[in-house]
């Protein structure tokens, strides 16, 4: 062939070779040996979490990425089958739970359990501890230092008309609808329909302002000045404020919600013994302290806390000092007519 | 000739609208930050991690290769349905599979997603590469369908197909003979559509992929939350410097094809 | 080998309705599989009632559809539909010139030409869709160069308007609207227009008398595959849209994601795909030369 290499040859080799790979990995795929399937946001563990535990077992991590979470748990409960361990947030987990989806944790299955902060044991969105703490923060306000004169202090800054077309609004039921509850002075308990209506009031008058509704692409915006104050989740605008050093974080003098992102067993996991071995291991002090500091978020781990990076651990963004701890508040959990008649509300609030 | 010269201005126009975005992104692959959108200094740090980056390499030959099985089952289909749509003279219910054939357009991808799931699942179907494969498949077929019927529609082989069978040739020699070659340029930009519809397709994608199947979309979507890093945009630059490539390629060898057929 | 031959010239002969509806099956069958039945599901799901947590009670009924028409949704249906329309049109006009280009003028440039208005979609849309807001952004190329040269004091706000939006659906669906025109432009035989412009007609005549007729084929696929995918879009009005923008695409996936009402989203969806399925079935009914 050599120098009579044609037009056609090239052509055919062209088609060929995406065909190649697959053949190899098909190879690959073949050996088998201890896994566990995991179910995540892309970049949310530590660069050298999952490796270490491969070297230290023997058990290989397959990580699967969702985008949200929304999202995932649309895909499981479609019926997405084999996943053995999920990070879900804590207002889904009476979701989950309520429709059989998550194994809870057999208790005493694991050794450092103990580590965690007692704030994060039997919590009120999983008092049987069904879940293990993963990593937590705060709801907060996200602004531009350059270009806001005045730092926010209350969420009532997200309705100043002053800031029309330069601030975002999580896309996510649970935070809007509690915010403005909290500022009708309308407890999350009520069933009342005029309560409701105050709800929707408020939001939609807040709509005109709003640039957008989003719960990741605002981060963008935000860096690229696009808009300059948003309702955010502390993680994510630390992770952001590493591209534009104008960014900070407020907590409303109100107060606010902390939330919790949870590992979960999944209903009918295959590999269940290797799985909670992970989640063992993500509870060591220093795995889970390296694993935050990656993500910087705030680990629930209390005895990772000691090796923890002290710049990390001395930001009150982060590590709230205890009086504000106190004030922090979980959110209620939603009994099934609630939840409906909440997204109903946000759902109205969209199209308006 | 000011009016040919006019025609071809306007096309590079739309050609640069098309390909403005491109550049940005190919400038901001050295850019030193981890999210694309504030210029903070050159580096080529991205491209360095994405040599390593053992991740996102597999997820990119995964895309590659749905988007090349995807284009290849659509266009099978759709040169046989769209011959049959177009060339046979009428049969009954030719404006149902007409509608038929253009539904997965129509259908919002999260509903198929979620429906096509719930459907394979309880019907058993492993959900591997092969399962997402013909998925797109399916959302690809209206687009080779779409180009193979128009070219069709506004054909005149037809009746070179009639001279050649009045020549005594069968049908099917014709079919391979005039028809096919005739149809290869509609064929070729279905494909490409079809690749391209594949290649992009995140909803569908994120519903049917089962364990350990990640596409360069679900991997790019998945870093939305952490900021999406230029080495996306590394990537992307070194797919498209390697299209062009290949491109260039292909041009330089039909031309000496051609000269060497003249010779 | 001759039997097979045989078999495969009947096939593609069409004589017997049998042939037409054997060669369409293996498209039918993929079809039936992977979106009617799928699709049936949905149906099925949007006579059912939403639960406890977004869990289906199969307790059959009408309501989720009373609820779609609600007079509330109407705006939403009305936006969608003039956003797809402008994108379709504008498309249309913007991509005819480059696909009579294309197909009468490029030469032998013309494979490289068409392969290189699908290249910039071999990327992620999201990659796109973060270029196009370093480019019209608050603190963007286009602000930053007009405020250069002074031509603008203050930057203007360009992303997150009806503009952005519009220009993020032209922009990825111009090669959809391009390729079939192409595809049916470059197959009119150049004596037809050639015999044209022998009989004395002047250019623009020309065109509109032969290569424009001839060409709507084209025009009509070209205009399907970028109008029905507009009124499913979601990404776009998402990322370069902002509230106020909120599409039907939008108001059906938050359907199956935020709100976990999925009968609700089943019903949404159902609608929209009987809509379009009679459209389309009308429409190939008079279609003169289908």
């Amino acid at each position: 062939m050599g120098a009579d290499f044609s037009r056609r040859d090239f052509l055919k080799a062209a088609v060929l070779a995406p065909l190649l790979p697959s053949f190899l990995a098909a190879c690959r795929r073949a050996e088998s040996g201890r896994v566990v399937n995991f179910f995540n946001w892309s970049d949310y563990i530590g660069k050298d979490t999952l490796p270490n535990f491969t070297k230290r077992t023997g058990i290989q991590v397959r990580y699967d990425l969702f985008a949200d979470e929304e999202e995932m748990f649309a895909k499981l409960r479609a019926g997405a089958r084999g996943y053995d361990l999920v990070v879900i947030g804590d207002y889904l987990i009476p979701r989950f739970r309520a429709l059989n989806m998550i194994e809870p944790i057999p208790p005493g299955a694991l050794a450092n359990m103990g580590n965690l902060a007692p704030r994060f044991r039997h919590a009120s969105y999983d008092p049987e501890e069904a879940t293990v703490p993963y990593l937590w923060g705060t709801t907060g306000i996200a602004y531009n230092r350059r270009t806001l004169k005045r730092k926010p202090t209350s969420w009532w800054d997200l309705w100043d008309p002053r800031y029309k077309d330069r601030l975002s609004m999580l896309d996510n039921v649970r935070d809007c609808i509690s915010v403005a509850m909290q500022l009708l002075n309308i407890p999350e308990t009520t069933n009342s329909e005029a309560d409701f209506q105050k709800v929707r009031d408020l939001l939609v008058r807040q709509k005109p302002l709003v640039k957008m509704y989003s719960s990741t692409s605002y981060l963008n915006s935000l860096v690229a000045g696009e808009i300059d104050l948003a309702m955010t989740w502390s993680g994510d605008l630390f992770q952001a404020a590493k591209d534009n050093p104008d960014l900070d974080y407020a907590l409303p003098k109100e107060g606010t919600y902390m939330w919790v992102d949870c590992l979960a067993l999944m209903r009918g996991c295959r590999h269940r013994q290797d799985a909670l071995r992970l989640i063992d291991y993500l509870l060591e002090p220093k795995v889970a302290a390296d694993n935050a500091d990656f993500v910087r978020y705030a680990s629930p781990n209390e005895k990772a806390w000691p090796f923890v990076d002290p710049v990390l651990r001395r930001d009150p963004r982060v590590y709230p000092p205890k009086k504000m701890m106190d004030a922090l508040m979980l959110h209620h959990i939603l009994d099934p007519e609630q939840t409906e008649r909440w997204n109903e509300l946000w759902a109205d609030v969209k199209v308006a | 000739m000011s009016r040919k010269r006019g025609l071809a201005a306007y096309c590079s126009a739309l050609y640069a609208f098309l390909y403005v975005p491109l550049a940005v992104m190919t400038v901001f692959s050295f850019n030193d930050a981890r999210r694309n959108v504030v210029w903070r200094g050159f580096t080529f740090k991205w491209y360095a991690l994405l040599a390593k980056d053992a991740e996102l390499i597999g997820a990119t030959t995964t895309s590659l290769e749905l988007a090349a099985a995807a284009a290849a089952i659509s266009a099978l289909l759709g040169v046989l349905a769209a011959y049959a749509m177009v060339r046979h003279k009428p049969f009954r219910g030719r404006e149902a599979y007409g509608a038929l054939l253009d539904a997965p357009l129509m259908i919002p991808e999260v509903a198929l997603g979620v429906g096509l799931l719930s459907f394979l699942v309880r019907a058993g179907f492993e959900l591997d590469f092969g399962a997402l494969a013909c998925a797109h498949a399916l959302i690809c077929l209206p687009y080779t369908v779409g180009a193979v019927r128009a070219r069709l529609k506004s054909s005149a082989g037809e009746r070179l197909e009639e001279a050649a069978m009045d020549l005594g040739a069968s049908e099917w020699l014709a079919f391979v003979k005039i028809t096919l070659p005739l149809l290869m340029p509609a064929i070729v930009s279905g494909c490409l559509l079809a690749f391209t519809v594949s290649f992009e397709d995140f909803v569908t994608s994120f519903f049917l992929a089962g364990i350990g199947l990640v596409t360069l979309p679900i991997k790019i979507y998945s870093m939305m939350k952490f900021g999406v890093t230029p080495e996306i945009n590394a990537l992307s630059t070194v797919l498209l410097t390697a299209t062009f490539l290949l491109l260039g390629l292909n041009a330089w060898l039909a031309a000496r094809s051609d000269a060497r057929a003249r010779t | 080998m001759k039997a097979l031959e045989r078999a495969l010239s009947w096939l593609l002969s069409g004589r017997r309705q049998t042939a037409s509806h054997a060669l369409l099956a293996p498209a039918v069958l993929w079809l039936l599989i992977f979106l009617v039945t799928p699709a049936l599901g949905l149906v099925a799901l949007s006579l059912a009632r939403n639960g406890a947590y977004g869990d289906v009670v199969w307790s059959l009924g009408l309501r989720n559809y009373r609820r779609a028409f609600a007079p509330q949704f109407a705006p939403v249906l009305l936006r969608t539909v003039g956003f797809a329309s402008a994108t379709t049109a504008l498309c249309l006009l913007l991509g005819y010139p480059l696909a009579y280009f294309l197909s009468f003028r490029a030469g032998r440039w013309r494979g490289a030409l068409i392969i290189a208005l699908m290249v910039p979609f071999w990327t992620s849309s999201l990659v796109a869709f973060y270029s196009w807001m370093i480019i019209l952004g608050k603190e963007g190329l286009i602000n930053a160069a007009l405020m250069r040269f002074g031509f603008l004091s203050s930057p203007m706000g360009m992303l997150y308007t009806p503009f952005s939006v519009l220009l993020g659906l032209v922009y990825f669906y111009l090669p959809f609207t391009v390729l079939p025109l192409y595809g049916s432009l470059e197959k009119i035989p150049r004596q037809y227009v050639e015999a044209a412009y022998d009989l004395g007609a002047p250019r623009w005549a020309a065109f509109r008398e032969v290569t424009l007729p001839l060409s709507l084929p084209g025009v009509i696929a070209g205009a399907l595959l970028t109008f029905i995918p507009c009124l499913g879009d979601f990404l776009t009005a998402e990322l370069l849209g902002g509230p106020r923008y909120y599409l039907l695409g939008n108001l059906i996936s938050n359907q199956f994601l935020m709100a976990q009402d999925w009968p609700f989203g089943a019903a949404l969806t159902s609608l929209l795909l009987a809509g379009m399925i009679a459209g389309l079935w009308l429409y190939r009914r008079w279609e003169p030369d289908a």
